[in-house]
């Protein structure tokens, strides 16, 4: 059940293949992991050579133990277009998500080695508390409830709510352009009340599935649709049509799930988010996974420990 | 109670949407079965084949993919109306098939030799059937069309599943902002019931009058 990514594997798949001639000096002293085939890929390389590494390890703390052990065990997926996807040709994963398990890697170990333990929603809280994994990063919205369970470093991003439309609407960058506009909402999701509030006079359409919702989009029964931003990353990948309108309008805190207590590591997670927001790194893992289909420059990230849950 | 009050509005616009739905539906079921079921009893072999292949086509596919295929799949042929009017039309030709089986056990149910003098007397088909053998037929079967009305306005709820605000789509809205379900879906269960007991005391009623007495 569980699916684990070697950073050999990928050095093999990366050896076999052509392209990887070029970047084979780089893969050298990188690593493995960021020596991925692929004219795209120059900017994560990029990415990888501009993170920072942290200067010292506090003694007998967790993270001196990731760094011995030579790799960071992250708890994620390796289906979530956008931000956390297998790419099934190079077998490297990609996305948000990814890129900030592989920045924090490079940051604790100095390479950004990464094993990618499959987590689902009911087993994240286990695999923390019982060491199975060492973050978590996997769409993880912050709540109380959770924070009960397991420590969350950040948010280092605010996901929610976002509009989609097709690929040549102008007149809908933000909620408020939705006024008087036929809107799309999955039946019985929070978009529907989230339009309401956005603009009152919107005529909302609702349809089963998501699915149906993108199809009535493109048909043209509506000017615009209001999903989860998750979702829409995935449709929008998928379907070069479909455009992101503007940042998500409603608020969900994504947040690096930790074991319980370790206000060291977390302390020290909160840190290198801090540094790499600064640096301006921050926008560019943005700009190079969701970027790739949002319009517009990358969103102000989000205030460390600004979500209840987080503090 | 109070989140029915607190959102009268909703449930009146679905209550009235579905109404219109109903009736429109109705009217259109009405005139596509009395066609079918014409087509279905006519001497042209052709039209009896035509006939035959609506209702079985009709009848052996559910109402939410004929509401789905229409909805979604007319547009890719280039054919794109609104949502109610995409409703309207298909529970109309869906009904219609059901509509178009009853009346003909009716025109069954009118003894042979009415159509036999019918004929006698000079009358074309097409007039024996409009003034002998229809309005007898019609009034035979006033009970299973009645059934057939309460068939269709429960259906349209199916067209929740495509869009429109209708009394099951409004109550599931209201659910969503208001989470108390049994309040709220007994109520609009509620209105279901009154408006098929409207339905049932019109057949009662017309039957009454109409029915023939052999």
């Amino acid at each position: 059940m569980i699916m684990v990514r070697t950073s050999a594997r990928t050095r093999r798949t990366a050896a076999t293949a052509i392209a990887a001639l070029s970047l084979a000096g780089l893969a050298a002293c990188s690593g493995g992991d960021a020596a991925v085939p692929g004219a795209d890929k120059g900017e994560q390389d990029d990415l990888l050579a501009a993170a920072p590494v942290a200067s010292s390890l506090p003694a007998g703390s967790t993270m001196e133990k990731i760094k011995q052990r030579g790799e960071l065990i992250v708890g994620g997926s390796l289906d979530a277009p956008l931000l956390s996807q297998q790419n099934p040709a190079t077998k490297k994963v990609e996305g948000l998500d990814a890129d900030f398990g592989r920045l924090l890697a490079k940051y604790i170990i100095g390479k950004p080695n990464v094993k990618i333990v499959n987590s689902a929603s009911e087993t994240r809280e286990a695999l923390l508390s019982n060491g199975t994994v060492d973050v978590v990063l996997q769409t993880y919205s912050i709540n109380p409830e959770r924070a009960k369970q397991v420590a969350f470093a950040g948010p280092y991003y605010t996901s929610g709510l976002v509009i989609a439309t097709k690929k040549d609407e102008t007149g809908i960058k933000a909620p408020a352009d939705l006024k008087g506009k036929t809107v799309i909402a999955g039946a019985n999701t929070p978009a529907i009340p989230a339009i309401k509030k956005a603009a009152p006079d919107a005529k909302i359409i609702t349809f089963g599935s998501d699915p149906e919702c993108v199809q009535a989009l493109k048909q043209g029964r509506g000017q615009a649709y209001v999903q989860d931003e998750a979702v829409l990353l995935a449709t929008a990948k998928q379907d070069p049509s479909v455009r992101i309108q503007g940042r998500p309008f409603t608020s969900d805190p994504y947040g690096i799930g930790l074991k319980h207590g370790d206000t060291q590591m977390k302390r020290f997670v909160n840190d290198w988010l801090k540094q790499i927001q600064a640096s301006g790194l921050w926008a560019k893992v943005w700009k190079n996974s969701i970027g790739t289909v949002a319009e517009g420059a990358a969103p102000q990230p989000p205030a460390i420990g600004s979500a209840p849950g987080s503090e | 109670m109070n989140v029915i009050t607190d959102h009268l509005a909703e449930f009146g616009e679905g209550l009235r949407l579905t109404v219109v739905l109903t009736l429109l539906s109705l009217a259109g079921a009405l005139a596509a079965g009395v066609i079918v079921a014409a087509m279905r009893v006519s001497p042209v072999r052709v039209l009896r084949a035509a006939g035959m292949a609506y209702v079985e086509v009709l009848q052996n596919i559910p109402l939410l993919v004929w509401l789905v295929l229409a909805v979604f799949g007319l547009p890719e042929i280039g054919v794109m109306a609104g949502l109610f009017t995409t409703a309207v039309v298909v529970i109309a030709l869906y009904q219609g098939a059901y509509m178009a089986e009853a009346i003909r056990s009716g025109i069954n149910a009118v003894p042979a030799g009415q159509g036999e003098a019918a004929r006698a007397l000079g009358l074309t088909f097409t007039q024996s059937l409009r003034l002998v053998i229809l309005p007898q037929a019609l009034r035979t079967v006033v009970q299973p069309l009645g059934n057939i009305a309460i068939m269709t306005l429960m259906n349209t709820a199916l067209a929740a599943a495509v869009g429109l605000v209708e009394l099951t789509a409004a109550a599931n809205r209201v659910n969503l902002a208001e989470a108390q379900p049994i309040w709220i879906f007994v109520g609009a269960g509620l209105a279901y019931m009154a408006l098929s007991a409207v339905f049932g005391l019109v057949t009662g009623t017309l039957e009454r009058k109409l029915a023939i007495l052999r």
